[in-house]
């Protein structure tokens, strides 16, 4: 009789695991969206691979224009066959799904804003969300009697020698004064040095 | 009988869960492709990278190292080069490129300080911010309009005409101030006592960043 007992609760546990995993992978939810690629890599994409692309280059048919503005300012003004996608529903299911036929059909998407910045934090996003299909249109719109203009900007370019209109003003000002340009010493910064991880876990 | 047959379904029942164990057990092989999903959520990002809480002025900047506030860590994530020809004082140089870095981390991933990263326009900085961000590092922001804002407003204000309200006289002043400050020298401020200008030298800033304890993980 024993025996039959323990083969009961066996059944039953067994039964029961069985089912709380079934029941696990039937609640689970896949979240909607999954970055596929971890920071580090995205990063050294970022830092070597071009996209950036020039207007005069954007008249292609293999290329889609997508608009990250606000639609307030869509409708005022927009380039040619652009598309509309505000950057806070970039993430929108119909949205995402343009981007995906755009990959199918082998297409790139330019991205564009009111300038390059505008248009960063839409490209990163899906940039990182694995849409590898996306370039970066580096304009600068602007409207001129109610029309929009567009032209292209270079993005970070250092505009200015900031040291040489330094020392410039300081020769215009006198040059036998005894004003001497002040410097702030730079800052020594302690570091302290990353101690070797413990291991962790173990029985 | 009995026996024989409870024996023979026992010897069943175990197969079976050892079948379905396997099963469990394949599911493994799809979980690394899940641990790509490090950092905080898409959505959550989004909604990060849309507010602009993330921006400070060149003023306040300005303002900043003026007072000698140290609680600011200001990061360059422009090139060796550019860094080399001209910066913000007290600035650190981390290139884009090695923001991720161990070394870098440890300016990054701390909250003691607040970091600020700049570049020649926001650009970079804001692909600096938006990967730091991902991986849930505190109190980072971006100096708007970068370097070259910071020449446009504090290096080289633009003088207010006479139709322009008292603010932006106001506001002139403060900014040829701290120009003057960050070593620029104006015509009409020769002839002034010089003496007075000359040593405001920034002391010497000690920051000591003390990477945050991670707790113990594992473990039974």
């Amino acid at each position: 009789m024993k025996e039959m007992e323990k083969i009961q609760r066996i059944s039953i546990v067994s039964t029961l695991f069985i089912l709380v995993v079934i029941i696990g992978l039937l609640t689970y939810k896949r979240p909607k969206n999954i970055f596929t690629i971890n920071t580090k890599p995205s990063l050294e994409k970022l830092t070597t691979d071009n996209f950036f692309m020039t207007i005069e280059n954007s008249n292609n048919s293999n290329f889609q224009l997508i608009d990250v503005r606000s639609s307030y300012e869509f409708e005022k003004g927009h380039l040619e066959n652009a598309i509309n996608m505000a950057t806070p529903d970039i993430l929108d299911e119909e949205n995402l799904s343009i981007f995906k036929e755009l990959k199918n059909k082998n297409k790139t998407a330019l991205l564009y804003g009111k300038n390059p910045e505008d248009a960063n934090p839409a490209f990163l996003i899906l940039y990182q969300l694995g849409y590898d299909n996306i370039k970066i249109l580096t304009i600068e719109t602007s409207y001129f009697q109610n029309k929009l203009i567009a032209k292209n900007r270079e993005v970070e370019k250092s505009e200015n020698d900031i040291q040489a209109f330094i020392t410039e003003s300081a020769k215009n000002s006198d040059a036998t004064s005894e004003i001497k340009t002040v410097q702030p010493v730079k800052k020594a910064i302690l570091l302290q040095q990353k101690k070797k991880k413990k291991a962790e876990g173990g029985c | 009988m009995i026996k024989k047959q409870t024996a023979k379904v026992l010897a069943l029942r175990y197969k079976f869960l050892a079948f379905i164990l396997f099963i469990l057990a394949g599911g493994l092989v799809l979980l690394p492709k899940y641990q790509k999903n490090e950092g905080i959520k898409p959505e959550q990002l989004l909604s990060n990278v849309i507010s602009s809480e993330r921006y400070i002025s060149t003023d306040q900047i300005a303002h900043k190292i003026i007072n000698q506030d140290r609680s600011a860590i200001l990061i360059d994530v422009r090139d060796e080069n550019s860094f080399n020809k001209y910066t913000l004082p007290n600035a650190i140089n981390i290139p884009l490129k090695k923001i991720l870095d161990e070394e870098a981390s440890v300016y990054v991933n701390q909250n003691q300080y607040d970091v600020v990263f700049f570049s020649n326009d926001n650009f970079y900085s804001d692909q600096a911010w938006v990967l730091c961000n991902r991986l849930g590092y505190k109190n980072l922001h971006v100096l708007k309009g970068g370097i070259n804002r910071w020449f446009n407003t504090i290096i080289n204000p633009p003088k207010p005409t006479e139709d322009m309200p008292e603010e932006a006289f106001n506001l002139y002043a403060t900014r040829k101030a701290s120009s003057m400050y960050f070593g620029v020298v104006y015509p009409d401020q020769v002839g002034i006592k010089t003496s007075e200008l000359v040593k405001k030298t920034a002391p010497k800033q000690i920051i000591t960043v003390q990477k945050k304890k991670k707790a113990p993980e594992g473990g039974c």
